[in-house]
């Protein structure tokens, strides 16, 4: 089967970061999420992934971070098939992806401190590296003063950019944002928009889902558009 | 270094968040430590007892009459026959009666007007070291009562005995404390650990989607199985040092505990204790994070 889906992966020279091929997504008992979605990310790329609520959009980017796994199809990171590598392999290729995801995943009685520097943590850097990044992601997204507060006594919109802050930590190979600018005001929003520029002009391939159409627009960044779980 | 640093500081977080349960537990393992420490110690001292009264056995056998050298040369062999001995003693009733008239003390104005002949001839037998369990003196017993010119043989049976039923029950105590000792151990910790490894479910959820590998997760929970073991016996331990030391000092020279010094665990023991505690709480947290780890 693999062989089959391989010959139908678009001719390249080199294999790009993210290889969607063919993934069918069925939720039992018969729900489908994702029909026969390819896509294929080179490094360094930034990509948004659009389309109504319901498209499919967090069930491919769960996919990305095996969160999820496909009913049919395959997936490549940075030519590891997600199918088939072990899970010391995942967690060790989940430490090179950084996920913010649309529910933030926070631990609510942590300090924005603890929360940002758990995958550094993971890691094992340096409590002054940790410190360091912590501190400049912090003032890149305007939260340097809740440094030491509970994540859970922030309002929605901080804990957006914390969760945001938590998956750029590490400077991931690919980064996957599920609706990141969901609970922004415009202002925000370029502040967060900047760090993910930054972030992909260090080479990290970004991919962003989002309805948020003032953050695609008026770029030459590659668009894709889900609909009913197909992709256009 | 850093992996080590990083496992403490999880480990010192995750006890900071479930200090009530912890503390709990450390004084479930602290108790169990205490009590199974306690009927050992007892157990220890009363062998070291058995041990020196063991000393001080001797067999006693009346014989129907005075022996020749000649038949005294004969009765040593046939007692040598059935095991070493240290020492035979034979005894006139002239000898015999000047030891009782030194017992009776001022009392032995009794005696005044009796004459030695009245006690047998006797001969005392001090057992070699192999002899002194209960089994082999009962055995050394009725083989000397069926000695040609053997009247009686005593030597203090019922309290031999009783002594023996004692260390038996003391034996029997030890290894069902023992057992439950590392029943509750294992149970408590694994059972506790696995409540607060629930309680922080979504915290073990987020470090695996942050690709915290199974080290990185089972290591803080080993090392509080770890400290656990250590310091619950640590300090039932030194729980049991300090009612040792108020023992000592209250009870040692009354009565039966007089008959002997008191002695605390030997260091080997206590270490053997500690080790087996802490062996016991890092499987206990190791069973309960594995099944974690599986779901």
């Amino acid at each position: 089967m693999l062989e089959t889906l391989n010959e139908s992966l678009p001719p390249h020279d080199h294999p790009g970061l993210v290889e969607i091929v063919k993934v069918t997504k069925i939720y039992p008992p018969d729900v489908v999420a994702l029909k026969n979605v390819s896509l294929r990310a080179e490094k360094g790329e930034l990509i948004f992934l659009t389309g109504p609520s319901g498209a499919g959009k967090t069930t491919l980017l769960k996919l990305l971070c095996r969160q999820e796994i496909p009913t049919k199809g395959l997936i490549e990171i940075d030519g590891n098939d997600l199918n088939t590598l072990s899970d010391n392999a995942i967690q060790k290729l989940r430490q090179r992806i950084g996920v913010a995801y649309q529910d933030f995943k926070l631990l609510p009685r942590l300090s924005v401190f603890q929360n940002i520097a758990m995958p550094m943590e993971v890691q094992f850097k340096s409590l002054k590296e940790i410190r360091h990044r912590v501190t400049e992601l912090l003032a890149k997204l305007g939260l340097s003063a809740k440094l030491n507060k509970p994540a859970g006594k922030l309002s929605r919109g901080e804990q957006q950019r914390i969760a945001i802050a938590r998956a750029a930590a590490n400077s991931p190979l690919l980064l996957l944002a599920d609706e990141p600018t969901g609970n922004l005001d415009a202002g925000t929003t370029g502040l967060v928009m900047d760090l993910f520029r930054e972030l992909n002009d260090n080479g990290s391939t970004i991919i962003i889902a989002t309805h948020d159409e003032s953050i695609y627009q008026g770029t030459n960044h590659r668009k894709f558009e889900l609909q009913q779980g197909e992709l256009f | 270094m850093r992996f080590f640093l990083f496992i403490f500081t999880q480990t010192l977080r995750n006890i900071c968040h479930s200090w009530g349960v912890q503390l709990m537990t450390l004084l479930t393992v602290t108790l169990s430590v205490l009590i199974f420490s306690f009927f050992y110690l007892i157990y220890t001292n009363m062998l070291q007892a058995g041990e020196k009264i063991g000393e001080e056995l001797r067999l006693t056998v009346y014989l129907d009459a005075q022996l020749s050298p000649a038949g005294q040369e004969e009765f040593i062999k046939k007692v040598n026959s059935f095991g070493k001995v240290e020492k035979i003693i034979f005894i006139t009733p002239e000898q015999a009666f000047q030891r009782l008239t030194k017992q009776l003390g001022s009392d032995s104005d009794v005696l005044a007007d009796l004459s030695p002949a009245f006690l047998p001839y006797s001969a005392e037998i001090y057992p070699h070291k192999d002899l002194r369990n209960l089994s082999r003196i009962k055995e050394f017993s009725d083989y000397l009562t069926n000695l040609p010119g053997t009247q009686k043989v005593q030597y203090g049976q019922a309290w031999v005995e009783r002594f023996g039923h004692f260390i038996k029950l003391l034996r029997f105590i030890v290894i069902i404390s023992g057992t439950l000792l590392i029943l509750t151990t294992m149970f408590m910790v694994s059972y506790t650990l696995r409540l607060t490894l629930y309680a922080r479910q979504d915290e073990l959820k987020v470090l695996r989607y942050l690709g915290a590998t199974n080290s990185y997760i089972k290591g803080p929970v080993l090392i509080e199985g770890f400290a656990l073991g250590l310091f619950g016996s640590g300090l039932g331990l030194a729980a049991l040092f300090f009612l040792f030391q108020w023992i000592k000092h209250h009870f040692s020279s009354a009565g039966f505990l007089g008959l002997f010094e008191l002695r605390f665990l030997p260091m080997s023991d206590s270490a053997i204790i500690l080790l087996g505690s802490i062996m016991l709480c890092t499987l206990g947290s190791l069973l309960s994070i594995r099944r974690l780890l599986k779901k």
